[in-house]
C-alpha cells in the first residue's frame, strides 16, 4: 500500500487551494478562542488573506491539461479553476459587504468566519469532485455550514423558523440526491463519473436503473438549485436568514451548484442527455414563469431577489438542457454572472442598513438617490443587470443562453423565456423607479466604510465591462467544454 | 443454508414492523424505542450479509448515540399531538395519493423485472478467513483518503456549528471553578492587608 | 463465518425469553384490579401538577452530539487499526491528519466551554 507515497506529493499539491482554505479556517477557528473581543478584527484579516492566497494557489495549479489526484476522487481541469476563482471572489466581496452588518449585530465573532470559510472549502471540493462520493461530501459539507449559517441569529426567531425549513427539505434533497446516486452506483459499479458514463455508453438509455437513478440525482440538483417545484425553501430563507448570509447564499452555492449539475448530467451521464434535457424543459419554463410572475407581488425585497433567484435559476437550466458545448458554456457564463449580480445587490441592501434598522420592504429603497447617490446608482445597475438590460452583464447572459437554445432548434423555448424575461423586467425597474423618483421614507444617514465602497464599485465596474467585453470570461467558459 | 434463510426472514420482519410502529406510535418515546430496535434488527441482517463492521458501526453510532439525541430531541420538544394530528388528517388524502404513485412507479422500475434475483449472479462466496473490515480498511484509507478526510471536517463544522447555535454563557449561574481554587496562592491572593487610618467616632 | 455467530444467537433468544417470561406470567397470574387512584402518577400524595414530560434544556442536546461526533470518529478507527499494519505509515499520516483535524474541534470545544456544566 506504499504505492499511494509517491503520487501523495503531485495530489497535495493540485488540492493547494483547497489546503489553504482548510488551514485559514483552522487558524481563524483557534486564533479567535485566544484573541480578546476587541481585536476580533484580526479574524477578519486572517479570512481575507486565506482567500486571497487562495486565489492565488488555484492560479498556480491551473491549466489546460486536467489533472486527476488521490486515486481519482478529485480533478483539476479548466472548468474548476474558473468557478473555484469566481467562488473565491464572490466569497470576498461578501467578508468586506457583511462586516459592518456583523459587527453591528454582535454576530462578528470568530464561527462566523469560519463557517464561511468551510463553506468555501466545500464548494471549492463540489467543484473539483471527479466521483459522486466527493461531490456528496463537498454539497453535505457546504450545506451543513449554510444551515447553521441561516440560523446564525440566534435570537432571531424567523431566523430559526428559515434555518428549520431549509434544514428539513435541504435534507430531502440530500436524501433523493443520495438515492439517485445508489441507484447509479448499483448500475455502474463505481462512484467515477467515468464509470458510470462508461455504464451509460454500454447500457444505454435501455436500462432503467440508470434512468431512475438520473431522476432522483436530478430532483437533488434541483432542490440544491431552487428550481421550481422544487424552490419552496428559497422565499422563507431569503427573508428568514441575516442578509449577509442571504448574500452568500444566493451567490457562490449558485456556481457550485452548476458545477455539481455539470458533473453530473454532462461528465456522467452525457450519454442520457435526451432524458435529463426533457425533464429540465419543464423545470426552466416552471421556474421562469413562476419566479418572474410571483415576484412582481412581493413587497419584502428579499422575497422578490429569492423569486427573481428562481427566474435565473430556469435561465441556466435552458443553458444546460441545450445540450451542445456552446449551450453548457452559456450556462456556466450565466451562473458565474449571477453570482456577481446577486453578491451587488445585496451588498448594496447590506450597506444601507443602519445599526439598529435591516432593509426588508421595498419601501426601504425609497428615494435611495437623495441619501446615497453613489449605492443607489450601483443598486440600480445591479436591477438593470439582472433585467437584462444591454450594456450591462446580465443581457449578454440571457443573450447567450437563447443563441444556444436556438442553434438548437428550441426557438419556442426562446421566446417564452424571453417573454417571462420581459414581464420580469418590470419588477427590476420598479426598483429603479424607487430608488430614483420617491420620496425618502426616512433621514437617517447612509454610513459605509472605504473597503465595502471600493468592493461595490468594483463590482458594479465588472457588471458593466464584462457586459462590454464579455469574450474573455465566455473564452474561458468554452474553454471548460472542449466538446 | 434453510436456516440463514429462515433468520433473515425473523429479522425482516422484526425491521418491518418496527419501523411502522415507529410512524404509528402516538408517544415520541415509544417510536424512537421501536427505531432502536428497527436498527437492531438490521444490524443483525448487515451481520447475514458478513458484513460485520457495518452492522457494528449501526449499533455503535445509530444505537448508542444517534437514538440518545433522538430521546433528547424528542423531550425537548413540546409537541401538541392533537394539533398534529389535525393537520395530518388534512394533508392525508393528498399525501396518500402521492405516496400511492410513487409506490407504483417504485415498483415499477425496482420490481422484479429489472431487479429480479435471475438478473444478478450470485456472489461468490468469501473464504472462511475473508474480512469485510480489512478490506474496507484497505480502501477507506487509500483509494478513498480524500473523501475521508473530508469527513473529518464535516464533523468538524457539526461541532463548531451545535457550539454556535445551542451553547450559551449563564451570567447568572454560580459555579465553583476548580482550577481558579487550586491557583489561589498563601499570602496574597487569601488576605488583602489594607493600611487605613484609624477612624474617630463622630461623637453627637 | 456465520456458524460464529451462533451462540451469539443463542444469546439473544435467552435474552428475549427472560424479558419476556415474567411480564408474560405476570400478566398470567397476577390479580388485576385498576380503579383510577390506583393508576394515577404518585406524586407525593397531590394531585400530579403538571404533565410528566417536560421540556430539556438544550445543553443536554449538546453533549449528546459532541458525543455522537467523536463516537463516529471512533467508528472510523476500527478499520484503521485492523489494517494498520499493512498501510503502514501511509495510513498513520491519513488517520493523523483526520485526527488532526477533529483535534483542532476538540480545542475549540474545550476553551469554549462546552464541557463544562454550569
Amino acid at each position: 500500500m506504499t504505492t499511494l507515497t509517491p503520487s501523495l506529493t503531485s495530489s497535495m499539491i493540485a488540492i493547494l487551494p483547497e489546503l489553504v482554505i482548510l488551514v485559514t479556517a483552522c487558524t481563524v477557528l483557534v486564533a479567535d478562542l485566544y484573541t480578546r473581543d476587541d481585536q476580533k478584527q484580526s479574524n477578519h484579516n486572517l479570512t481575507i488573506i486565506g482567500l486571497l492566497l487562495a486565489l492565488i494557489a488555484v492560479g498556480f495549479v491551473g491549466g489546460s491539461v486536467p489533472t486527476e489526484a488521490f486515486s481519482e476522487s478529485f480533478i483539476r481541469d479548466p472548468m474548476s479553476d474558473l468557478l473555484k476563482g469566481a467562488i473565491l471572489i464572490v466569497s470576498l466581496l461578501t467578508f468586506i459587504y457583511a462586516k459592518d452588518y456583523m459587527r453591528d449585530r454582535e454576530m462578528w465573532v470568530g464561527e462566523y468566519h469560519v463557517l464561511l470559510l468551510f463553506a468555501v472549502l466545500g464548494m471549492l471540493i463540489m467543484v473539483s469532485a471527479n466521483g459522486f462520493l466527493t461531490l456528496y461530501l463537498g454539497l453535505e459539507l457546504l450545506s451543513l455550514c449554510l444551515y447553521a449559517l441561516v440560523a446564525f441569529d440566534r435570537d432571531s426567531k424567523q431566523g430559526a423558523e428559515a434555518a428549520m425549513k431549509y434544514f428539513v427539505l435541504g435534507a430531502l434533497g440530500s436524501g433523493m440526491l443520495l438515492y439517485g446516486i445508489s441507484m447509479l452506483y448499483g448500475a455502474s459499479g463505481g462512484f467515477a463519473f467515468a464509470d458510470v458514463a462508461a455504464a451509460v455508453a454500454s447500457d444505454g438509455v435501455n436500462d432503467k436503473i440508470l434512468v431512475f437513478g438520473l431522476v432522483f440525482a436530478l430532483i437533488g440538483i434541483a432542490f440544491k438549485f431552487g428550481a421550481v417545484p422544487f424552490h419552496m425553501w428559497l422565499p422563507d430563507v431569503y427573508q428568514g436568514a441575516p442578509t449577509p448570509i442571504v448574500l452568500f447564499l444566493s451567490s457562490a452555492p449558485k456556481i457550485a451548484a452548476f458545477a455539481m449539475a455539470a458533473r453530473i448530467l454532462i461528465e456522467a451521464l452525457g450519454g442520457l442527455q435526451s432524458d435529463w434535457g426533457e425533464i429540465l424543459v419543464i423545470l426552466s419554463v416552471l421556474s421562469l414563469a413562476l419566479g418572474n410572475v410571483v415576484a412582481i407581488a412581493q413587497t419584502n425585497i428579499k422575497r422578490m431577489l429569492a423569486y427573481s433567484t428562481i427566474s435565473h435559476v430556469g435561465f441556466i437550466f435552458l443553458g444546460l438542457l441545450a445540450g451542445s458545448e456552446q449551450g453548457y458554456a452559456s450556462a456556466m457564463f450565466y451562473s458565474v454572472v449571477y453570482a456577481l449580480m446577486s453578491a451587488g445587490a445585496f451588498g448594496v441592501l447590506l450597506m444601507i442598513s443602519s445599526k439598529g434598522q435591516d432593509v426588508q420592504e421595498l419601501d426601504d429603497l425609497k428615494g435611495l438617490s437623495d441619501r446615497a447617490p453613489w449605492l443607489a446608482a450601483m443598486m440600480a445597475l445591479m436591477m438593470f443587470s439582472m433585467a437584462g438590460v444591454p450594456p450591462m452583464v446580465g443581457f449578454v447572459a440571457k443573450l447567450l443562453v437563447l443563441e444556444a437554445i436556438i442553434a438548437q432548434g428550441m426557438v419556442w423555448l426562446a421566446i417564452v423565456a424571453v417573454a417571462f424575461s420581459i414581464i420580469g423586467a418590470f419588477y427590476y425597474l420598479r426598483v429603479v423607479k424607487m430608488l430614483y423618483f420617491d420620496k425618502p421614507t426616512t433621514e437617517v444617514p447612509v454610513t459605509t466604510n472605504a473597503s465595502a465602497r471600493v468592493a461595490i464599485t468594483v463590482n458594479g465596474a465588472a457588471i458593466l465591462l464584462l457586459g462590454m467585453y464579455p469574450a474573455t470570461l465566455f473564452t474561458l467558459c468554452q474553454q471548460a467544454f472542449p466538446g | 443454508m434453510g436456516f440463514e434463510k429462515f433468520l433473515f426472514y425473523v429479522f425482516a420482519a422484526i425491521t418491518v414492523v418496527a419501523a411502522g410502529m415507529v410512524v404509528t406510535r402516538r408517544n415520541p418515546v415509544h417510536a424512537v424505542l421501536f427505531l432502536v430496535l428497527a436498527f437492531v434488527s438490521s444490524a443483525a441482517l448487515w451481520l447475514l450479509l458478513e458484513a460485520e463492521f457495518l452492522g457494528i458501526v449501526l449499533v455503535l453510532v445509530y444505537v448508542g448515540a444517534v437514538m440518545v439525541l433522538f430521546l433528547f430531541v424528542v423531550m425537548m420538544l413540546d409537541i401538541d399531538i392533537a394539533a398534529l394530528r389535525g393537520q395530518f388528517i388534512r394533508y392525508l388524502p393528498i399525501g396518500l395519493l402521492i405516496a400511492l404513485v410513487m409506490v407504483v412507479n417504485l415498483f415499477l422500475v425496482l420490481g422484479p423485472s429489472n431487479f429480479g434475483l435471475e438478473l444478478f449472479a450470485k456472489p461468490e462466496a468469501q473464504p472462511a478467513d475473508y474480512s469485510n473490515t480489512v478490506e474496507l480498511g484497505l480502501q477507506l484509507y487509500t483509494t478513498y483518503l480524500y473523501p475521508f478526510e473530508i469527513a473529518a471536517v464535516i464533523l468538524l463544522v457539526a461541532i463548531v456549528a451545535a457550539i454556535r447555535l445551542t451553547l450559551r454563557r449563564r451570567p447568572e449561574t454560580k459555579y465553583q471553578d476548580a482550577s481558579k481554587q487550586v491557583r489561589v496562592k498563601k499570602g496574597p491572593d487569601r488576605i488583602r492587608l489594607v493600611s487605613m487610618p484609624a477612624l474617630k467616632e463622630k461623637s453627637k | 463465518m456465520l456458524e460464529d455467530y451462533l451462540h451469539i444467537l443463542i444469546f439473544l433468544a435467552v435474552a428475549i425469553l427472560i424479558g419476556f417470561a415474567p411480564r408474560v406470567l405476570g400478566m398470567l397470574l397476577g390479580p388485576r384490579r385498576p380503579d383510577p387512584e390506583k393508576d394515577a402518577p404518585y406524586e407525593c400524595g397531590f394531585d400530579a401538577f403538571e404533565s410528566a414530560r417536560m421540556k430539556f434544556d438544550v445543553r443536554y442536546y449538546l453533549v449528546a452530539i459532541l458525543f455522537i461526533l467523536f463516537d463516529l470518529e471512533i467508528a472510523f478507527l476500527f478499520p484503521w487499526a485492523v489494517v494498520l499494519e499493512e498501510l503502514g505509515t501511509a495510513g498513520l499520516l491519513s488517520m493523523s491528519v483526520f485526527l488532526g483535524i477533529l483535534v483542532v474541534g476538540f480545542i475549540y470545544e474545550w476553551r469554549k466551554g462546552a464541557l463544562d456544566w454550569e
